[in-house]
């Protein structure tokens, strides 16, 4: 087993700028990367989440307390940034996205569809993307490429559990350093991480705009119901709401209005 | 009389072309110029040692300027020639030159530099016409590129002659450039395309294509060698069958013409299409040969000027080809450029530069299949089959985008991964995508060396990560 030892020397502790490193005491001959263990990064807990859903979450023995803060998306960007420039060596990079690749949450087969594929010539990558109730984005991808996966590995670690404005704010420049034998900086077919990225945001959007549908309909449906509250006496109060809410979400605006004036 | 050409060619460069400057956009990498190490004394080409010092390889090698530098301290290997060749001295010189001298818009001007620039866009073509044995230099189209002229085919030819029930044929191996504009076309026509499978030995079958022909079939759409499988196809077996039942024939030729002789007359062909970039010459332009008595009844394909013989505010009258099909200033130093791109390959010989890359495909081959756990695409080699030099490959358990990858980046090694443009039969060998490293008369024995050194250890490194 390739093992491997982060001993650059611009950074005592390349995974963390300066600024941020939550453990300064570490000596850089105590730190070790390899398929094994988990890597700086996946000891800090994900932003929004308490519970161990996530890749990154705490190692069994748990984190030195100083590391236990949470880290913004622009702060996990900056750190990406900082510790793929503290190896020069592309050997290394390659090497500590294998390693990153081997830190992937698993992927759901069921969700290998083509609506999941994001589009790219020279490796398969698919991506499931969901927004939970509080708005914060959950993402889950697989490739058949193990550096592409050590590449996605990073992208679920900055945006996985993110709210979905800070998904939109981060951008393809940011996250040049990783480009590991994609010496483009550009769209280009093979800058599989760029495509990745980009449609993390895409859904993102998509699913911001449903959200804001949906809430759009819920005021409105809240407003007719405190309407049948004002008229009240009605038997059908409920299944006239219900028949609201149908016809609201297929925007089916003739029949509403007719229901409407049968109200008054 | 070859070598003191090719010497001369050497002779002539301007030392600005042997200076390869570091392109700041890439930071990882360090860049340096390497002197060529036979610029100034090549070795005497010898037939009994055809890959050993002297070779074709080592003799042309410094007339490309670009192949002399290093990446992350290690000399650079190019071996994604079917993408796109490099270029030598004689066609950056051409361009310069171009530029330079006698930059002008060809056909209207009446001044010198556009009399100038008009002779040498011709003659351009002449050279075209010379290089694949066409009749006459009007039987030559130039295009953007070799997939514009399939499209001109499928769109002029294609809508005007297609009707409901007709088929076409293609095999499974076409590129994307060969399927996609036909499926356009079947879309509008309801014409019919039928795809010929593999045989066992991974060649297309063209038994089953010649059992797929009818009074039905009215196009043939086949590559001439295929940028996947190396394999060869006897074209004029096909265009003789097809031209029994009636069905014209149009041969993507874009892996053949840059390495071996094509002779149109003798293929029978009567569409065959290439490009310029896979042969040495600029991007940004390609060709389509067409018989002059199809060309001749084809409508045009763009409008605009150029194509136009004369325009009324209702209808236009048209120019005879090739111009009806050129609508627009065409890519004039490109034109040239490929030119010199032919002066050069034909000052070689096609016959010369496709015997030693046979010799260059069966060493890589052989050593290719030295690597644990491979899977080479297309036939084995044998005294009556000759691949094309360049091998498609799988290793198991390692994406051949994660080997493309680590070749690059620790061994400065340039191979091609993804499906080719060629996913339908990507598909049908049961895979998404494959390795490919494909030579060009310019490599040598010592790249194929250093590429399989580079490649067991790719294999090695991803072994150790399991």
């Amino acid at each position: 087993m390739d093992s491997f030892i982060l001993n650059s020397p611009l950074s005592p502790f390349p995974i963390f700028p300066k600024s941020l490193n939550p453990v300064k005491s570490c000596s850089p001959s105590n730190i070790k990367l390899n398929p094994t263990k988990l890597p700086i990064y996946s000891r800090i807990p994900s932003k929004k989440t308490e519970k161990c859903n996530s890749l990154f979450c705490l190692t069994p023995q748990g984190p030195p307390p100083s590391i236990t803060q949470s880290l913004s998306v622009s702060e996990k960007v900056q750190s990406l940034d900082f510790e793929f420039k503290s190896l020069p060596q592309p050997i290394d990079r390659v090497k500590r996205l294998l390693h990153y690749a081997t830190l992937l949450p698993p992927f759901d087969e069921s969700s290998k569809i083509q609506e999941n594929r994001v589009m790219g010539c020279t490796a398969q990558v698919w991506l499931n993307v969901k927004m939970d109730d509080n708005g914060v984005m959950r993402f889950r991808v697989d490739s058949d490429s193990e550096i592409t996966k050590g590449f996605c590995s990073c992208l679920i670690w900055v945006l996985d559990g993110a709210e979905a404005e800070d998904v939109l704010m981060v951008k393809t420049e940011d996250l040049i350093e990783m480009n590991i034998g994609f010496q483009s900086r550009g769209n280009s077919r093979v800058n599989m991480w760029n495509n990745v990225l980009i449609s993390m945001q895409k859904r993102t959007k998509i699913l911001i705009g449903e959200r804001g549908k949906k809430e759009e309909e819920h005021k409105t449906l809240e407003a007719f119901s405190s309407l049948f509250v004002v008229n009240g006496g009605c038997k059908e109060t409920k299944s006239r709401i219900n028949r609201f809410g149908k016809l609201l979400k297929d925007n089916s605006m003739n029949e509403l209005d007719m229901l409407t004036k049968n109200i008054t | 009389m070859m070598l003191t050409t090719m010497e001369g060619a050497v002779l002539k460069v301007p030392p600005s072309f042997r200076t390869i400057k570091p392109n700041p956009n890439h930071t990882n990498r360090t860049f340096r110029t390497v002197p060529s190490a036979t610029a100034s004394a090549p070795a005497p080409l010898t037939t009994d040692t055809k890959l050993g010092p002297g070779s074709l390889g080592h003799l042309t090698r410094p007339d490309f300027p670009i192949l002399h530098q290093e990446l992350n301290g290690k000399r650079l290997v190019y071996l994604d020639n079917a993408a796109t060749s490099q270029k030598p001295t004689a066609v950056l010189n051409a361009l310069r030159n171009y530029y330079e001298s006698y930059n002008s818009n060809v056909h209207r001007g009446i001044h010198y530099l556009s009399a100038k620039a008009t002779d040498e866009y011709e003659l351009a073509r002449q050279k075209v016409a010379n290089f694949i044995n066409a009749s006459d230099s009007r039987e030559i189209v130039f295009t953007r590129n070799a997939t514009e002229a399939i499209n001109l085919v499928a769109y002029s030819w294609g809508l005007a002659n297609l009707k409901e029930g007709d088929e076409v044929i293609l095999t499974v191996a076409e590129h994307h450039s060969a399927i996609v504009p036909w499926q356009f076309v079947a879309q509008k026509t309801g014409a019919v395309l039928k795809f010929v499978s593999l045989t066992e030995e991974e060649v297309p079958d063209i038994e089953k294509l010649r059992e797929t022909l009818s009074r039905q079939t009215k196009l043939i759409v086949v590559h001439h060698v295929s940028n996947v499988l190396a394999s060869v196809l006897p074209i004029d077996q096909v265009v003789s069958w097809a031209h029994d039942v009636g069905a014209k024939v149009l041969v993507d030729a874009c892996q053949s013409v840059p390495h071996m002789e094509v002779d149109v007359k003798s293929l029978g062909a009567d569409f065959l299409v290439a490009s310029s970039h896979k042969m040495c010459g600029p991007t940004g332009i390609g060709f389509l040969y067409g018989k002059s008595e199809l060309l001749s009844a084809m409508p045009p394909f763009l409008g605009g000027g150029e194509m136009i013989s004369d325009v009324y505010l209702d209808h236009s009258t048209y120019a005879e080809p090739p111009s009806r099909f050129e609508a627009g200033t065409p890519a004039i130093g490109e034109a040239i450029g490929l030119g010199a791109a032919i002066d050069y390959l034909s000052g070689i010989g096609m016959q010369k530069i496709h015997d030693y890359e046979v010799e260059l495909a069966n060493y890589l081959y052989e050593n290719l299949r030295s690597i644990p756990n491979i899977r080479v695409y297309g036939p084995t080699p044998s005294k009556s089959i000759n691949r094309a030099a360049l091998c498609s490959f799988n290793v198991d358990d390692i994406h051949p985008t994660d080997i493309a990858t680590f070749l690059d980046q620790q061994h400065s090694v340039a191979i091609r991964s993804g499906h080719h443009c060629a996913q339908p039969l990507h598909r049908y060998l049961g895979v998404n995508a494959s390795a490919r490293a494909s030579l060009h008369f310019y490599n040598t024995k010592e790249d194929v060396d250093d590429f399989i050194r580079a490649l067991s250890d790719t294999t090695n490194f991803f072994a150790s990560f399991k």
